[in-house]
């Protein structure tokens, strides 16, 4: 009886020590430690996000150095505003939110300035953003990892073309794997709205992406 | 029926995760519905493609620009004067553009004034001097000589201002008062010489607009000597009185 009553009084305290191991590394806790101005405890929180922010805010671009400096933008943010963090929601989603609004800032400046070449001409007028014209090359691929890379650059590209409403929900749900109800509190929309974005996203992608499938 | 029916499956087929598999109604439904198979067996491939792009990775001095950046950030807290200041300037321009319109304003409006002025003084030369009466108490002559005086002009012109403006007017009107008469029946001497002051203390007339804004004219002391009183010549009296 007292052995076990040892033995379980080692296992509480053991999982204690793991709950305020966890917690001293938790997003919230390291960002607690930014604002009393730790720069380890930031470097940290770079380390867990950057890949990831700069990642997101790629699919949403399509323009890999313009996505690294937005994704550093993100980060400036986050660390100016950690005064102002407050605990309601995740630090994913939080920061989440303030990439997709970067790269929807993005996406519309690049409308105004109209940067787009000749040949984007060639596509079609269905309000989306005029790319490069890249039709799928039709002659079959020997090697199936060519065959991946067209895929993937194909989707890529057929990704940029949808219009920003559809492509954020699209790329959380499908390239990142993010919950309905998470993308609906990054978006700050309903979850019904999420949920009919994405379909009629993937409506899209598979009119786009008919050759490939 | 069968339609709203691959409706509500392929939309739960949409929302399920790749991994997972639909429930025992949706599985059934495939087995049975072609088409509903092949847009799922699309659905499928495709959302496998999309998520087959993966995480592309930061580049490696990710870190480094990074803290570069927010170092740069924070030496530059000394350009926030800037805007401050810029939006100061600007407050500054529209207030001083304004303090000039209200000039130009007042200018405008106090031109015209200057030329009533001068008509207001020269139909008051020709106004005919009120009806005189018996006077009731002794004549003083600084107020009849301040009433026949140019110098009553500012007043007048005020006046007119003040009540085109339609404020109360605070000054001394003196056409209500009896004016002293002389009929020449007086004991020789008495008026026949009128004194005038030929003190070297100016005569100075004091006006107020009624809004605090005091003018003071001041007419030099004026000697003529001694003058004769003519035998009764005022034209302007009423005839009964004499």
């Amino acid at each position: 009886m007292n052995t076990l009553t040892t033995i379980n009084e080692l296992g509480f305290a053991a999982a204690l020590q793991q709950e305020m191991l966890e917690d001293t590394t938790s997003d919230h806790a390291l960002l607690e430690a930014t604002r009393t101005g730790d720069q380890d405890a930031f470097a940290e929180l770079v380390s867990r996000y950057r890949n990831q922010i700069t990642s997101y805010i790629y699919r949403m671009t399509n323009d890999y150095d313009g996505a690294v400096d937005l994704a550093q933008e993100t980060f400036v943010r986050v660390y100016r505003a950690a005064d102002r963090y407050q605990r309601s929601y995740a630090f994913s989603t939080y920061i989440y939110r303030i990439a997709t609004n970067l790269a929807i800032s993005e996406l519309r400046k690049r409308k105004r300035r109209k940067l787009v070449s000749l040949t984007g001409f060639f596509q079609q007028n269905d309000g989306a953003e005029a790319q490069e014209l890249n039709p799928p090359d039709a002659r079959p691929l020997q090697d199936s990892e060519l065959v991946d890379t067209e895929r993937r650059n194909a989707v890529q590209r057929a990704i940029s073309t949808l219009p920003e409403k559809y492509r954020a929900p699209l790329i959380l749900r499908d390239v990142d794997g993010r919950s309905y109800d998470e993308i609906a509190r990054i978006l700050e929309t309903s979850e019904g709205t999420v949920k009919s974005r994405i379909s009629r996203a993937r409506g899209f992608l598979r009119e786009k992406m008919r050759a490939y499938l | 029926m069968r339609k709203n029916n691959c409706e509500v499956i392929r939309q739960e087929l949409d929302e399920l995760m790749l991994s997972e598999t639909g429930s025992a109604r949706v599985v059934e439904h495939l087995r049975e519905c072609a088409a509903c198979r092949e847009f799922n067996e699309k659905q499928t491939r495709l959302r496998q493609i999309v998520g087959s792009l993966g995480t592309v990775s930061a580049p490696p001095d990710f870190d480094f620009r990074l803290r570069a950046r927010l170092a740069n950030d924070g030496g530059g807290a000394t350009f926030h004067f800037w805007p401050i200041a810029r939006r100061g300037l600007a407050f500054a321009a529209v207030l001083l553009v304004f303090v000039m319109g209200a000039l130009v304003v007042r200018s405008v409006f106090n031109r015209p004034q200057e030329n009533k002025q001068v008509a207001a003084t020269d139909q008051h030369n020709n106004t005919p001097a009120p009806p005189t009466v018996a006077p009731t108490r002794e004549p003083t002559f600084a107020r009849p000589m301040a009433e026949s005086s140019p110098e009553r002009r500012p007043q007048i012109v005020r006046n007119e201002r003040l009540s085109r403006i339609k404020r109360p007017l605070v000054a001394e009107d003196f056409s209500n008062e009896r004016a002293p008469v002389y009929n020449g029946r007086e004991p020789a001497g008495t008026f026949e010489v009128m004194p005038l002051d030929s003190s070297l203390q100016s005569f100075k007339v004091s006006l107020d607009d009624g809004r605090g804004n005091a003018r003071t004219i001041s007419v030099p002391s004026i000697s003529f000597g001694s003058q004769r009183m003519l035998q009764p010549v005022n034209q302007y009296a009423s005839k009964r009185d004499w």
